[in-house]
């Protein structure tokens, strides 16, 4: 996109946690009048027009997922849609990067980058060549608690698809010569993205925010790990996580649930189950005070992160935390944004975002600016996280952000991957099937002390961390007065070490 | 890169015929695939506002988009990245909104809005639960005409611009890159420069400079409106009419008179000596206008190059001879004749030189082999492909019916251009193969790692060619 206001990667995160259906409660709509007319008295006395009354609002339908469990396992979700002629198949595998083995970093990475590149009866070219014949879109990932393999077709090539993502999920076979060569890619990647301020800067952060839980090492791996990496390596995580009982397909589209279902069956039955992997156990909040700073000369900008403690995704806290979050560092003019951007001019883009696995979870803030005005930003920054820790919100702020939460689920179910998404994060974190239906009513329900309470209980000064990545000669010597910082160039890094900086 | 490639499009009532070839052990008759026909309602008020309208109840939601017909390619000499700082004014506030409410009024009821500018169009839009329309449609008329902007505000935005360069810039590895190939593929026309300008010029940008920008290119003859999505046509037109119907026309007719680029007639090779791991080569060669006949081949024929991992080039580059990490060519399509890229991004040890050489061969391999119709039809599947994906949500159709109404001058384009598509031959991509891809069309940037971490900003090292 050119020269865009926000950042997509803002508004995607947004809309990640951003849920809910129906529509703005009417009283809602009446306390943004009356808070409008305190702004007017306020102002200047001059006349002023104001936006007319929203129309009724329409209910949302959310699509009402099939489920049915093979006898394998093998939990399979079937929606219908058809709108258009597409068909969208989703296979998860309820293991990711947190399930790399520790002297491994990026093995479900590099596992689900394979699975396009040959199965026993169709090499990685006639994957490639069949995909792209018939206009197919496949994507394969792992990030934390799963990775995914989907392939999208127009639905005259339903047959074709499950045949084709059956084989790669069941049957990849880890070529040596196709290994070597992702493998290579990968490297080269890693050693594009380590000369990335932004990049470098989210994960010295994950490594300390998230240190002494599986989530503390960089999804992609480092050069070190993939270095090492072997086909034997990625064979013995595919075995041991890729079967029926830990994997959940969702079919989306132009296809009758009967159909899905017995295309299903006859593409999966045959998968044989194992049993189900042991998960880690649920990890202490670690996070301890530091203050870490890496150096690029060359940088014209500082990239800032602050890490404070957040919630796993199944916390009781979680929702009313995603509301503290939205006024924290929501999309648009949230605190962050206003105190930074609006009023300052520092920076471009100021946000947070909760971080909530299965077992960890941080609360992370996210900014940049021009280099001489770094330790400004941070104070500023930091100061919003206080003013969260230490006064309770509006009863405005919490309308807005329910407001937006429950509104915004109608943009959020629109493409038939979306929908996928959605269903399949209930399966993976085992919520109930009916958590985007109820969802609206329990966002309303939240009042504003009980959110204050969620949010202020997990941030304080004394367990935050604060990692700065930029050239460090401009601001080195008021750094100090943050208190006791680490210093590292940023050829030293390693994003596997406790201590990025030191050695290994 | 921070522009915008305008790649797939929204299609009509097109039937691709069951052609699709049999794949081995798959013998199974592809049905026809058909687009369901989008019907627009367009309509010009007095004071010269077009307005396209779509009615879709597939979820209720509805997307509202301004189109300006004014982006950086209707800047001057030394007020680059006007176009764009001015885009980030339109939300600091009117008469009757304050500086931070704008985006408060479309948050609140769980919408999403932001604005983007590209060489040539600036594009404001709100997608929100349908309720929201009249709020919309009277957030945007007042922004059209009301703009009241301070010099605290303007020099606030100013910084905030400046950091959106750094950013997206100056800061990233291989951030200029691009930049340095359009400053030398184009002499004259304003292409010649980034949207986002230069940070000596945005240093310059003077708020006197506002009201003229705003009274020249705000104004309702110079708009687009386009709504889609859960709507009733009627009421629909009648709150346009209500918000926009009294907005004054504008009294100045926005100036036409872009410079042309003269062909190029010879290779232009530029080197960078950058702080980064990897060496890499972008190649721009000029190509005609989004739209045009020659636009849907060279189209047609980057997926051929690029599309999917049995493309060409990402075949011969990254799998067979695994000399480059990506490798990729894709046409930036706009309202005046642009560029059509090769780039790639190589691995250690491997020289840009060794890149173009691979390159090279493919697109000699286009100009001298017709292309087979199963490769072909592959390209077109894809396209059809896009044209699906993009039909799946109302802000994407958006975008398809503004752009098609605005840029490509017929918002039916939605409608008839997979046609165009699909009447390409292998012929036609071999003509435009040997018209377009020849070196003295061609501007080559290398970028060669310098090793050394903290050496200091990119230093451009030469300036070759004849």
């Amino acid at each position: 996109m050119s020269a865009q206001r926000q950042s997509s990667e803002f508004w995607s995160a947004a809309a990640r946690w951003a849920t809910a259906m129906s529509f703005l409660p009417a009283a809602f709509r009446q306390a943004s009048v009356s808070c409008l007319a305190v702004l007017l008295l306020a102002g200047p006395a001059l006349a002023r027009d104001f936006p007319p009354e929203a129309l009724p609002a329409k209910p949302l339908v959310l699509p009402t997922p099939a489920v049915r469990v093979l006898p394998n396992g093998l939990k399979v979700v079937a929606i219908e849609r058809h709108l258009l002629p597409l068909l969208t198949l989703r296979l998860v595998v309820k293991s990711g990067a947190e399930s790399d083995p520790a002297t491994l970093p990026g093995t479900a990475q590099l596992v689900s980058a394979l699975l396009t590149e040959g199965t026993p009866t169709r090499s990685a070219s006639q994957i490639a060549e069949t995909i792209d014949s018939i206009g197919g879109l496949v994507d394969t990932g792992a990030g934390w608690d799963e990775s995914y393999l989907s392939l999208s077709v127009l639905n005259d090539h339903e047959e074709l698809a499950f045949d084709l993502l059956s084989d790669m999920a069941m049957h990849s076979n880890f070529a040596p010569a196709e290994f070597e060569r992702k493998r290579r890619q990968t490297i080269s990647g890693l050693e594009v993205v380590h000369d990335d301020a932004d990049y470098v800067a989210d994960a010295a952060l994950r490594r300390l925010a998230f240190l002494g839980t599986a989530y503390g090492h960089p999804e992609d791996g480092t050069l070190a790990s993939v270095r090492r990496m072997t086909p034997e390596d990625l064979r013995a995580f595919y075995e041991r996580y890729y079967h029926p009982s830990n994997t959940v397909l969702a079919i989306v589209g132009d296809i009758n649930t009967a159909e899905a279902f017995e295309r299903a069956e006859k593409c999966f039955g045959a998968w044989a189950n194992r049993a189900a992997p042991v998960k880690a156990a649920a990890s202490p909040e670690v996070v301890s005070h530091r203050i870490l700073a890496i150096d690029k000369p060359d940088a014209v900008q500082t990239e800032i992160r602050i890490g404070d403690p957040g919630v796993p995704r199944t916390d009781p806290d979680y929702l009313a935390l995603s509301i503290a979050d939205q006024i924290l560092g929501g999309p648009s003019e949230n605190r962050l944004f206003k105190a930074l951007r609006s009023h300052q001019g520092l920076t471009y883009g100021a946000s947070s975002e909760l971080l909530s696995y299965q077992t960890a979870g941080v609360w992370l803030v996210k900014t940049f600016t021009r280099t001489p005005e770094t330790l400004k930003s941070v104070h500023l920054a930091l100061e919003q996280i206080k003013r969260m820790h230490d006064h309770a919100i509006t009863a405005e702020e919490l309308q807005t952000a329910q407001g937006y939460l429950i509104g915004h689920l109608a943009l959020d179910f629109e493409s038939s991957d979306d929908v996928a998404s959605h269903t399949l994060e209930l399966l993976v974190y085992n919520l109930p099937l009916d958590y985007w239906n109820r969802f609206p009513e329990k966002i309303r329900a939240l009042t504003a002390e009980e959110v204050w309470n969620a949010a202020g209980r997990r941030l304080a000064s004394e367990n935050n961390i604060i990692v700065l990545v930029g050239s460090l000669s401009g601001f080195e010597k008021d750094l100090k007065k943050l208190g006791a910082v680490e210093f590292i160039p940023l050829a030293k890094v390693d994003f596997a070490s406790p201590v990025p900086g030191g050695s290994r | 890169m921070s522009r915008k490639y305008h790649k797939s499009h929204a299609a009509g009532s097109v039937v691709l015929a069951a052609t699709l070839f049999l794949l081995a052990g798959i013998c199974r008759v592809a049905e026809a695939v058909t687009l369901p026909h989008t019907t627009i309602q367009t309509f010009t008020l007095p004071n010269g506002l077009d307005a396209c309208l779509v009615e879709d109840h597939q979820s209720p939601v509805v997307d509202v988009q301004v189109w300006y017909h004014v982006g950086s390619k209707n800047e001057v000499p030394g007020r680059t990245g006007f176009a764009h700082l001015f885009e980030h004014l339109m939300f600091d506030g009117t008469t009757n909104v304050g500086a931070e409410e704008f985006s408060d009024y479309v948050i609140r009821s769980g919408g999403i809005d932001n604005a983007y500018t590209t060489e040539d169009t600036t594009v404001f839009w709100e997608t929100t639960p349908s309720s929201q329309l009249p709020v919309v449609l009277w957030l945007e008329a007042d922004r059209m005409r009301n703009l009241d902007i301070t010099e605290s505000v303007f020099n606030n935005e100013r910084e905030v611009v400046e950091e959106e360069r750094r950013l997206r810039f100056d800061n990233p590895p291989y951030g200029t890159v691009v930049e340095t190939l359009y400053q030398h593929a184009y002499t004259v026309h304003p292409y010649q420069h980034m949207t986002i300008g230069s940070m000596h010029d945005l240093d310059a940008a003077r708020i006197e400079d506002i009201r003229d920008f705003y009274d020249t290119y705000y104004v309702p003859n110079n708009a687009t409106l386009v709504i889609v999505g859960d709507l009733d046509p009627v009421e629909a037109e009648s709150m346009i009419r209500k918000y926009f119907g009294p907005l004054d026309r504008g009294a100045r007719l926005p100036s036409n008179n872009i410079p042309q680029e003269p062909p190029q007639t010879a290779k232009r090779l530029v080197k960078l000596d950058l702080n980064v791991a990897l060496p890499a080569f972008v190649e721009g060669y000029h190509m005609p206008a989004d739209g045009t006949p020659d636009a849907y081949p060279l189209r047609l024929a980057s997926n051929i190059l690029s599309e999917g991992e049995s493309s060409r080039i990402y075949r011969r580059l990254v799998y067979d001879k695994q000399i480059a990490l990506e490798a990729q060519s894709t046409g930036n399509f706009t309202e005046d004749p642009n560029l059509f890229f090769v780039f790639a991004v190589l691995n250690q040890g491997h020289a840009p030189a060794e890149g173009e050489a691979e390159v090279e061969a493919e697109l000699a391999r286009l100009k001298t082999q017709l292309v087979s119709d199963a490769e072909l039809q592959k390209a077109k599947n894809e396209t059809l492909r896009d044209f699906i994906l993009s039909r799946q949500s109302t802000q994407t159709r958006g975008d398809e019916l503004g752009y098609a109404a605005v840029v490509l001058k017929d918002p039916n384009l939605v409608n008839t251009e997979l046609a165009r598509f699909l009447a390409v031959t292998p012929e036609d991509i071999q003509r435009v193969a040997r018209q377009y891809f020849v070196a003295e069309n061609m501007t080559l940037v290398e970028v060669h790692p310098n090793n050394t971490q903290g050496s200091g900003p990119a230093s451009e090292t030469g300036t070759a060619g004849q």
